[in-house]
Order: C-alpha cells, then structure tokens, then sequence
C-alpha cells in the first residue's frame, strides 16, 4: 500500500494522471471516498492521462458512462499532451482507449452493474474501468482490482490517498 | 394524427396522448406515476428498483392514457430512447415495441431533451379531464433561441436555429445542477429530491443573526466559455458543515444554519445558471431564452430569470413550461415526435413502420 498526500485539486489531477501510465488495459479500479473528496477531480485525471479529451461529467444519474480516445499519438510514443508514453502503457498497446466510468453510489449490489451489462467492459483488454463508491458493489469486483482510497483531512484542500495494488 | 408518448427514463413511468390538428394540439391525457416516494428512503433512485417498479407500472399507466381515445386509431408511438438509466429506458422502449408490432403503429424513438424543450412549445395546462381537453394554440417561438436545459442528470446550453435544428455550446465539466442539489441535501440530511427541499428550506429563511450567514463560490462564474460546474459546490458545502459542526448540534442554531446554507447554495446555483445563458444569449444575438428540465421548475429561478432577462438593454423572449410539463413527462416526448414527424421526408416516415424492430436503448444519448 502507498500513502499519497495532496495538498490542491491541481496535484490529484496530475497523480491521476501518473496512475493512467501504469496501466496496461483491463484493470479495474475501485475508488472509495466521502461525498466530496475528490474521486471526480482523481477521474478527470486518470482521463486526462488515458488521453480523453472529452469532459468526465457524473455518472450519478445515468450509473455507467463509457469514454474513448480517438486514436493518440501512439506512433511517436507520445500523448496528446506531449509526454512520453511508458513502453508498456495501455496507450502504447492499443489504438483506441476506453474508460469505462461508473458511480455506484445508488447501487445496492454488485447484480445491479450485472444488470446494465458491465460485463462486457471488466476485464476489456483496451479498457481501463474506474468504479466510484466501489464498497457497495464489492461482490463483483475482480480479486486484482486496484484499491485508492481517499480521505479528507482537516487542512482544506488536503487529501490523503491510499493506493492499493498499483505501484506508481 | 394522434400521438401516443411513453416515458421511463428516470423515475416516472409516464404516458400521454396528443392530438394535433391546423397547429392546435390537444393533451388527451398525461398520466404520470412518480417512483419518488418509493426513492426517498434512500436519498436517490435506486436503478434496479426503478425498473421493477416501471414494469409494474408502464401498462397501467399506458392503458389509463388510451381511456380517452375509445376506438380512435393511434397514428404514432413515441418513446425515450435516451439518456437516462438503462434499465429503466429498456421497460419503456421494449413495451412501446411490441405495441407498435402488434398494432402496426408507426414507431419513433426520442431524445428524452429534445423533449423538455418541446415542452416549451405547450401553453400551461389548465384542466385535463374527461369532458374538457386543453386546446393549446402552438406557442411560436423566434428563432435563433437559446435553451438552457436543467435538471438532474444534465446542464446543458443548446442553441437552436430552427425547430428541429440543435447545437450544443456548453455543459457541465461535472456534476448537474440537479445532482448538486440532492447531494448538498443528503450532506444536510434534508431529504429527497434535494431541489424541492433546498428551496423549501431557503424559503424559509429569516435570520438577520450575522454568526449564521455564510458564503460560497460561484464556480465558473467568470469564464468566458459555456461551460458550468458544480461538484466544487458540494465540496464548499461539505467543509461548511465541517467546520460549524457546534451550530449544527445545537438545536437553537441548527435550523436557521440549515436554512442559511440552502439559501446560499441555491443562489449560488441560479446566479451561475442566469450569468452563462444571458452571456452565450448575448454571444449568439439569440431572440428567445428557452428554460427546461426538471431543475427549472425551481420558483426562485424562473423568477430571477425572468426579472434579468426582462432588465435587458436588447430585447430578449424569455419561456418556460408550466411547471407540471418541467418534471419528466410524456406530454413532451409526444410533442418532441411531433415536430419531427413534421419534418420528415415521405420516405422516412414509411420506415417508421419498421422501427419496432431497430430501436434500440441509448443511456448516453446526446443532442
């Protein structure tokens, strides 16, 4: 487990943005967090480093919406933004991304996500799945799934966040 | 012709017949069974019980809508296709399939926001009943219009050029305004849905106690794009109950907290919903001002919106629908096929018929 501490929205944005490099396709990611905490600023980063250039509005309302890049600037090696994709990066393998983005904070159970079809996103190699509010569908989590955890301190603006099952 | 409107993309199971002749259009029926009482025990809708509730209610509801037509034949079956909550869309869409196979009626899918626009174009429903029908004259509208759609799963700015003729120049970056408003009232423990119990709680207000006042952000308020956000919103909200967490338990101070934080919030949201559309209606030299959604039918926006827009040095049209036709509704969604069944080529319109096996559920949908 890794601790992380944030001290601005702008430093979880761009941690978000170093967690999309380490990924190579088909994780799931399990996002745990209060009401406010930053899971929608920690997405925008994970979107942002997957190379979406499309705004990551909530899932609340809807409970799964699906996100892809067009296709990146994977010849060069390199992101939109211009920063050099790791040899192994989800970017690097595929043409087109996707991020599957879902709240399960109206969920009572795992069935619930069954229901809408999410299988055919978990465990998608060109797929990078984020799950908010991922403890109330925790039956159907796969047994790798990466745990972040984020807590709110007391200073404003301070995040502590807890990373679980990915080194970055 | 005659329009038979199913609607189940949230919450409310919801059918409506409209019948439409020389530019008037009659509302037959608008039967809508609301889910919320059911949802507010849990502070949102819970997506698997939506849709076990809307299988109860869809043929209920759609046989109560026909009641008024005894044996007059339905000329067009249109239903939400999207956006909205799967598995809630499904029950609407697979019911409204099999009628249309079974009957041989024409079958249109619509987008669930075209329709709270097209809500627009209705004049307040006064009395539906059995013996007296709205006659509503189609209310005309100049064009380029602005509309501002609002509501719990979306915060949109739309520009139209022509009935059918849309653009979208701006949204939220986030969350809605409606979701902002159920989650700042599940953080004050209020109820649901949080924008009806917002406003009654600001309502309310009347503390000149200077310890009690508060203030929050008006996020974007100065950008010069379109585009709104308001999950920030939610967070000042929860820092605010953190640090007056001694207010908030002693029982003196309590409400007139509660009350002063939801006054604040609610402003917040409205003069950022006011500020971006009077901005993009200045942009775009638009003619008419168009607000809808569920969120609009919030007393203190229609009223602040109608007051700037009024205050204006150019001349701009400011609608919005009844109240009643704001919330979801198939009212809206009949009106929206209307419109685009009047534009449609003879060819198209054949391949209507056909549709009953092509229709297919869209959660994302876009305008």
């Amino acid at each position: 487990m890794k601790k992380i501490i944030t001290h601005s929205e702008k430093q979880t944005l761009s941690l978000g943005k170093k967690i999309a490099k380490k990924l190579i396709g088909g994780e799931v990611l399990a996002l745990n967090g209060e009401l406010g905490s930053g899971k929608t600023v920690l997405i925008k980063g994970i979107a942002a480093g997957l190379g979406i250039k499309k705004h990551i509005t909530s899932p609340t309302f809807v409970v799964m919406k699906i996100h892809n890049t067009d296709s990146h600037g994977k010849k060069h090696g390199l992101t939109q933004t211009g920063a050099k994709i790791p040899r192994k990066s989800v970017l690097s393998l595929h043409k087109s991304v996707y991020l599957c983005h879902i709240d399960a904070y109206r969920l009572s159970s795992g069935q619930d996500l069954i229901n809408i079809g999410v299988k055919d996103w978990l465990a998608k190699p060109n797929t990078v799945t984020v799950i908010e509010w991922a403890e109330r569908v925790k039956n159907i989590l796969p047994k790798d799934t990466i745990v972040i955890k984020i807590k709110l301190c007391k200073k404003k603006n301070q995040r502590i966040i807890n990373l679980m099952g990915i080194k970055i | 012709m005659i329009i038979l409107g199913i609607e189940t993309s949230c919450d409310e199971t919801a059918a409506s017949v409209i019948k439409t002749s020389g530019g008037k259009i009659k509302i037959l029926s608008n039967i809508i069974s609301s889910q919320i009482p059911i949802h507010r025990r849990y502070g949102g809708i819970i997506p698997e019980i939506a849709a076990r509730a809307h299988i109860e209610n869809i043929l209920p509801v759609i046989q109560k809508s026909l009641e008024i037509l005894k044996n007059q034949k339905i000329d067009l079956i249109a239903v939400t296709q999207g956006p909205g909550l799967v598995t809630s869309l499904l029950v609407g869409i697979e019911t409204a399939k099999t009628f249309s196979y079974a009957k041989k009626i024409p079958l249109m899918g619509i987008n669930h926001l075209k329709g709270h626009i097209a809500a627009n174009w209705l004049s307040p429903i006064s009395a539906i009943s059995k013996s007296e029908f709205l006659i509503s004259k189609q209310i005309q509208i100049k064009f380029p219009a602005l509309c501002l759609i609002v509501s719990g799963g979306h915060t949109e700015l739309i520009l139209m050029s022509g009935q059918t003729k849309y653009k979208k120049i701006g949204q939220t970056r986030d969350d809605a305004a409606g979701e902002c408003f159920d989650k700042i009232a599940k953080l004050l423990n209020i109820g649901y849905p949080g924008g009806p119990a917002i406003a009654a709680e600001a309502a309310k207000l009347k503390t000149t106690n200077h310890k009690l006042q508060v203030s929050l952000p008006r996020p974007m308020f100065n950008s010069p794009d379109s585009d709104f956000s308001f999950s920030g919103l939610k967070t000042a909200v929860f820092y605010l109950v953190q640090k007056n967490k001694n207010i908030l338990t002693n029982s003196k101070t309590k409400n007139e907290f509660i009350q002063a934080v939801c006054a604040e919030a609610q402003q917040s949201i409205i003069d950022v919903l006011i500020k971006k559309t009077i901005q993009a209606a200045e942009k775009f030299k638009v003619k008419s001002i168009i607000l809808c959604g569920g969120v609009a039918s919030n007393n203190e926006l229609r009223k602040q919106f109608e007051e700037k827009i009024k205050n204006l040095t150019t001349k701009i049209n400011f609608y919005v629908p009844e109240r009643k036709l704001c919330t979801d509704n198939a009212v809206m969604i009949a009106m929206a096929a209307y419109f685009q069944y009047k534009n449609m080529g003879t060819k198209q319109i054949k391949k209507l018929q056909k549709n009953f096996q092509k229709i297919k559920v869209n959660p994302n949908l876009e305008i």
